[in-house]
This record gives structure tokens, C-alpha cells and sequence, in this order.
């Protein structure tokens, strides 16, 4: 539980058409290696620290130990392909919330081990309940949200959320939504692809199939100028602030 | 063999020891687990006993073992035949449920008995034929019976006739392809009234009104077809069981000796009575409710019709 | 010989099974129903080795209830198809595999279409928009391929089945007296006279 409330704040909100989820990286600096991220043919986008494709219709962002994150996520990715083996579909968001809640449960009830210490939340779509997100902690707890946030100063963030939060958002207003409360809630004052993840789940317009979208670095930055909402004047910004 | 017809024989050979041994098996199952975690069993379910073992003969294949002692086609001379002559059927009607078997008991082509019970008296209220496997009827509804009374100790209630027909299904389900032989019918009264229950060894369980099972069922079906309605009185009803059993006596030479019929009504089942084959041909049941005064047989019942239909010039 | 149909037709499934038990040249019984309701809207008929059909159709029938209990929401028919296809798929490698055909019909309340599924006892599924199991099948298939209407109502598409029934009373040997038919459609499954 400490150790989530010191993590990179994880935000995310449901509109009508699509599911918005960012996180804001701890992890960064001038010397660490991001050139894998900035692969564009390989990998799912993004850094990789703290959003990630659970499954073609779930993306989960998570806050806490990075470690048992990486344990969890791998858990989490087998259980939707577990049920795609079985169901022949994609695993119901819920669902899958409750298969990793249920192993999270498992560890506060058996002495001599650690629980997980992670929250998680999940933005996905099945054909049930169409949209959805939802948001686990380390006790196996865990609960939908049209909005909600985990991590440090999730609550200045999740009471930003509540006044500005409309129940007919769309994915258009959500990224604005987010973005705006992401730079609210954010320690640093200047905000960009180098401490931010991004990701939105919305239908393929032809297929009506669900499409996760991980933003990479660039996109990210491009995202900010077109959401006005640049990094303010400093050191390192100059490229951009250029590009304008 | 001899050592393996010693593990499983007793010392007494009384169809009570058999019921100890039995009973004992059970505790014994039982025993793995406290008694005061009796029914609840922690929220564990069944699970709380571990892995659901299961009892089959201590041989390596025991479907080859059943087969290899039993087979007189493969083997004439084998030394265990099993009882496959049989004729039973139960029917229901507004007075409750008739049930009437033969008591021919054939091993191969040898009667081995004429006197065998194939009625098997579950419970005051629950009756169980038998057909195929003498061994296996009589002893999976023996235990079955020791079952329905734990229920009825358990739940202070009888248990129902669809319940224990299932409880049956079941476990003869479970030792399915290892060579089980049983056609049998669940017959007796409970909440929902008079009902009959069809259970054979390959799993089948059906409800109806009316079953016969064995190698002459198709000649009782012959006569209990015609003969049967839901508004029979109890001596009609009675009367059509007994010449139904008759009729696949004479024509099956698997099935005959005597019919054995009994009759379940609401305050449970009623021994009807015991009736000779070749009596009934000759002379009838007797002094009985439902008898029609005569034998049953062709010859009694057409002497004196002639077919013959000459001209009537000739006849004058 | 044991029969069954299943149709398809503008947003609905006809499934129909003989209800006839037989035990060598003996019937049994005449009126058993061998047409399982899985859930609000999916229907599954079956047919096959006696004692193996009932019993798989009732371990199927539990665990797609369970499913239900757990997650409040049924399978949908084509996850419900997957899970039964293979439940019989891991059995036919088993020390006693379960020996059952069956038609699963099923109306997706999401996608608001009918789906109809052909499973063997070996594990293979097809989706199709029509089907038969058993005997009757040799004759109802290529009645079907010329006469089934994907977008009939459900009045024609109880013609179209009836059509089936009557080719095959008429043909086959050993022809099954009395059907049951059940429809699911948007408004759940009911049984139907024909």
C-alpha cells in the first residue's frame, strides 16, 4: 500500500466510445535507454513501465512494485489467452479482473508470504458490458469506475475528475480530460513523453472490433501540442517548443 | 485363482455378511475424516476427502478379469456364467404400480434355478427389479438400499424414487465398460405418487409409465400393451402383470418357473402373490381377484372355436 | 434411429430431436426430450451412446449455470459451442470418452444474431445454418441445401422443418414417430407444436 501511494500516478476514464488510461512514469533521465520504445515497427508502443496490452481488448495500467507488476501482467496475459484457448473469444474485462484478483487474494490469506504489492487498473471492452474500467488493489479488492486514478496524489486527481467528469464524455473530451488532470496532479511541472504514458481503447470504425492504442514517445508529444497543452519553457524544450 | 477367490470370499455366505462387508467398506471410506466435520465438511465439499477414490477389483485390468471368467462363448468351460433370461416389467396406473417378474434363474443354457427372488425389496416403499447380472442387481441394490435409509436417517425424510434411481444411474455409470449387467426398474411411492424409474448398466435412466426388461420383454410388452390403460382397477391391473409374465414364460426359454407379483400402493408395496408358469397355462391363477377362470394357455382358452367355415349345404 | 434437425432463420434457431429411447429393437420410451435448455437463449440437443448422452448434457448444463451464477451474464452461444466442443475433445483422449452428438443453437443477445453449431463426439464444430445428426441427416441435408431460407420467418422455417420430418418418416427404414421442437429467439426458448 506504501509503496502505491509513493508510485507514478495511473489515471483513467470511460467515455461513450472508448476507454482513455495515462500514467505518469517515475523512472526517467538523461542517461536511461529508451531507444527500444522508439522501435515504430516492433512492440506495442510505449515505454513499457507502467501501460501495457493485456489482451486485444484490455489494456492495464499499473502503480506500485514494478517487479510484481511484471509478475502480475505475465499472470494477467496468460489468463486472457487461457480463456481464448477455451471460449474461442476474448476474456470479459471483468472477468480478468477477477482472475488476478483472485490471485492477489490468495497472498493476504496464507502466512509467510508477501501480497502483490500493485494496483491495476484495467480499461477493456467485451460485448457485455461494452466499455469498461476498472481498478484492483494488492488486497484482491476491486471495482468499475467511469473515472478513476491510483498511485500518488490519486486523490487531488480523483476529485479533479469527479467535478469535470460528464457521463456523455467522448474519447475526444476524455484525452483532454486526462491530460489536463495529468498535469494537475503531476509532481513536475512540465509534462511530456518522457514522463508520461498514454493509451485509448476504442472500436475499429470498419471491423467493430476493439483497438488498444499505446501512444509512443512521439505521438505522445505530438498529442500535448495538439491538446495545447506543451511543455511549459525550460531546459530540454526547446526542440518542440521550435517544432511549433 | 484360488488365492483371489479367497481375498474376495467371506467366511459366512449369507446375503447378511454381505450387507456387513459392505457397510464396512463404507465406514471405512468414511473414516478418513473426523465425524464432527460430518456434513459440513469445512466448505470443502467432497473435496475435504481428497481425490473421489474408487473401488473396482484388485487386478490389473479388471475388464479383462470379468471377461476372461465370464465369456462362455469364448470359452465354454469357463467356470462363472452369468444369469441373462430374464423377464420383468412394472407398470403405473391410477392404483399405484404393479410389478411382476419371472423366477427362472439360467446359467448358459442350464436352468440354474427356478426359485430366484428378482423382486429386491429396497425399503417398505421402494422395489427394484432385476435383470441381467444376478450378482450385480442384487448387490448394487442391496447397497443402494443401505443408501436410501441414510438418506431418510440424514434428512428425515424418504428419499424419492427419482432420487434413488439417480443415486443408482450414477454409480452404475461410473463403472461403465468394465463389465456391469444390470436392467432394472426403480419402482415405488413417494410425494409426487406412484413412480417407475428405468436404470441399466450403460447408464440409461428413464421415467415412464410402463417398462419391461429382459430376454422375454418383448413378449410381455406384447400383452401388456394391449392390455394396458391408466384407469385399470387393482385386480385387472394385477391380472395383466401376471399374464404378461406368463406369456413371456411360455414363449421365452430363457424366462418362466413361476411369476412373482407385487403391488405398490400409497402406504408402500403389498407381496400380491406367487403363481406357478405351467399352472396359469393349464388352469389359470386361481382363486384370485382379477382371474378369468380359466388357463392362460392357447389351446385352454380357444377349445371348442374352430376356424373351419364350410358351406352351409354341407354343414346341413 | 435416432434423428435431429436444426434450422436457422431471420433471428431465430429451430432445433428438433426424435423422442424416441430405444434398447436394442425395443423402444424404451416414446416421449423423452432430448433437448437441453442451456441457458435463457441456447438450446442443445443430443444424441448418442445411452447413459453418455444424459450425463454430458447435464455436466454441460451445470457448467454453463455456473458459468451464469459466476459472472451473472450466460456464455454467449459461440463461446458456449468452444467450451462443450472442447469438454468433448479432452474426453475423447480420456480412459472413457464421452460418445455424444449434438446441435447447439443459440441467439446472441449482443450481436443480435442466431448461431447453430455442429459438434461430433470427436470434437469437431462447424458453424452452419443448418444441421442434422443420425440417419435422418442422409436425407435432410441436401433437402436443406435446396430449400433453407436464411432470412425465413419462423413460420416457413417450421415448414422447411417439417418438410425434413416428412422426407424422412417417408424414406427411412426405421423412421422416429414423434419430434420435440424447441425455438430460441430474441424472447428466449420455447418448445413449439408442429
Amino acid at each position: 500500500m506504501e509503496a502505491i501511494s509513493h508510485a507514478g500516478t495511473v489515471l483513467g476514464v470511460l467515455a461513450s466510445d472508448g476507454v482513455v488510461l495515462a500514467a505518469e512514469k517515475k523512472v526517467t533521465g538523461k542517461l536511461l535507454d529508451l531507444s527500444v520504445t522508439k522501435d515504430e515497427g516492433k512492440g506495442y508502443g510505449g515505454s513499457g513501465e507502467k501501460v501495457f496490452l493485456l489482451n486485444s481488448n484490455v489494456i492495464g495500467g499499473v502503480a506500485g512494485l514494478t517487479a510484481d507488476a511484471n509478475s502480475l501482467l505475465n499472470y494477467a496475459r496468460s489468463a486472457a489467452q487461457r480463456h481464448l484457448l477455451t471460449y474461442n473469444e476474448d476474456i470479459p474485462v471483468e472477468l480478468l479482473a477477477q482472475r488476478l484478483c483472485d490471485l492477489k487474494q490468495g497472498y493476504t490469506q496464507y502466512g509467510g508470504l508477501r501480497p502483490f504489492g500493485v494496483s491495476i487498473l484495467y480499461a477493456g471492452y467485451d460485448p457485455h458490458y461494452k466499455f469498461q474500467l476498472y481498478h484492483s488493489d494488492p488486497s484482491g479488492n476491486y471495482s468499475g469506475w467511469k473515472a478513476t486514478c491510483i498511485g500518488a496524489n490519486s486523490g487531488t486527481a480523483q476529485s479533479l475528475l469527479k467535478q469535470e467528469y460528464k457521463d456523455d464524455i467522448t474519447v475526444k473530451d476524455a484525452v483532454g480530460l486526462v491530460l489536463r488532470t495529468m498535469s494537475k496532479t503531476m509532481d513536475s511541472t512540465s509534462l511530456g513523453s518522457e514522463k508520461l504514458e498514454f493509451a485509448i481503447l476504442t472500436l475499429d470504425p470498419e471491423t467493430k472490433q476493439p483497438k488498444a492504442k499505446i501512444y509512443r514517445p512521439h505521438e505522445i508529444d505530438a498529442l500535448l501540442v495538439s491538446e495545447g497543452l506543451t511543455k511549459k519553457e525550460g531546459e530540454g524544450d526547446k526542440d518542440v517548443e521550435m517544432g511549433k | 485363482m484360488n488365492s483371489l477367490v479367497q481375498r474376495f470370499s467371506t467366511s459366512s455366505s449369507t446375503p447378511l455378511a454381505a450387507l456387513h462387508k459392505a457397510a464396512k467398506v463404507v465406514t471405512e471410506e468414511d473414516d478418513d475424516f473426523s465425524d464432527a466435520a460430518w456434513g459440513s465438511e469445512a466448505g470443502f465439499g467432497n473435496i475435504a476427502k481428497g481425490v473421489p477414490s474408487f473401488a473396482v477389483p484388485a487386478v490389473a485390468d479388471p475388464t479383462a478379469f470379468l471377461r476372461l471368467h465370464t465369456d462362455d462363448h469364448a470359452d465354454p468351460s469357463c467356470r462363472i456364467k452369468i444369469q441373462h433370461g430374464t423377464t420383468t416389467l412394472a407398470f403405473r396406473f391410477k392404483g399405484g404400480v404393479i410389478v411382476a417378474v419371472d423366477s427362472r434363474a439360467t446359467a448358459g443354457s442350464y436352468i440354474a434355478s427356478g426359485t430366484v427372488k428378482k423382486v429386491i425389496e429396497i425399503n417398505p416403499y421402494l422395489l427394484g427389479t432385476m435383470a441381467g447380472g444376478a450378482a450385480d442387481c442384487q448387490y448394487w441394490e442391496t447397497y443402494l438400499g443401505m443408501h436410501c435409509r441414510l438418506h431418510e436417517l440424514r434428512n428425515k425424510e424418504r428419499i424419492s424414487v427419482s432420487a434413488a434411481s439417480k443415486f443408482l444411474s450414477n454409480l452404475v455409470y461410473s463403472y461403465k465398460g468394465m463389465g456391469l449387467s444390470m436392467g432394472t426398474m426403480i419402482c415405488g411411492w413417494d410425494k409426487t405418487g406412484p413412480s417407475i424409474f428405468y436404470v441399466d448398466s450403460d447408464g440409461t435412466r428413464l421415467k415412464g409409465d410402463l417398462f419391461s426388461v429382459g430376454s422375454g420383454s418383448t413378449f410381455a410388452y406384447g400383452v401388456l400393451d394391449q392390455g394396458y390403460h391408466w384407469d385399470l382397477t387393482d385386480e385387472e391391473a394385477q391380472e395383466l402383470g401376471r399374464r404378461s409374465i406368463y406369456a413371456a414364460g411360455h414363449r421365452d426359454a430363457f424366462s418362466g418357473n413361476t411369476v412373482n407379483l407385487y403391488h405398490v400402493k400409497e402406504h408402500g408395496w403389498e407381496f400380491i402373490g406367487n403363481y406357478d408358469v405351467n399352472k396359469l397355462h393349464y388352469d389359470g391363477p386361481g382363486n384370485v381377484a382379477g382371474s378369468p377362470g380359466h388357463g392362460y394357455g392357447y389351446d385352454i382358452r380357444v377349445e371348442g372355436l374352430s376356424s373351419a367355415n364350410p358351406p352351409v349345404a354341407a354343414a346341413a | 434411429m435416432e434423428t435431429s434437425f436444426a434450422i436457422t432463420g431471420k433471428g431465430y434457431v429451430i432445433v428438433a430431436a426424435d423422442t424416441t429411447a430405444a434398447r436394442s429393437i425395443v423402444k424404451m420410451k416414446i416421449d423423452e426430450d432430448k433437448i437441453k435448455v442451456l441457458g435463457p437463449h441456447l438450446l442443445m440437443a443430443y444424441s448418442g451412446e445411452p447413459g453418455d448422452t444424459v450425463q454430458f448434457a447435464e455436466y454441460v448444463e451445470r457448467n454453463i449455470r455456473l458459468y451464469q451464477i459466476r459472472n451473472t451474464y450466460s456464455l454467449r452461444p459461440s463461446a458456449a459451442a468452444s467450451w462443450v466442443r472442447r469438454s468433448l475433445a479432452e474426453s475423447l483422449r480420456s480412459r472413457h470418452p464421452y460418445s455424444v452428438n449434438l446441435l447447439l443453437g443459440g441467439y446472441d443477445t449482443s450481436s443480435h444474431d442466431p448461431h447453430l453449431y455442429w459438434i461430433d463426439y470427436l470434437g469437431t464444430i462447424s458453424e452452419v445454418p443448418f444441421a442434422a445428426h443420425g440417419y435422418g441427416s442422409y436425407f435432410a441435408l441436401s433437402l436443406l441445401d435446396r430449400y433453407h431460407n436464411p432470412e425465413a420467418s419462423l413460420e416457413e422455417g417450421l415448414e422447411t422443418l417439417k418438410r425434413c420430418i416428412d422426407e424422412v418418416s417417408k424414406r427411412l427404414v426405421v423412421s422416429p414417430g414423434k419430434y420435440k421442437v424447441k425455438v430460441v429467439d430474441k424472447d428466449g426458448v420455447r418448445e413449439v407444436e408442429i
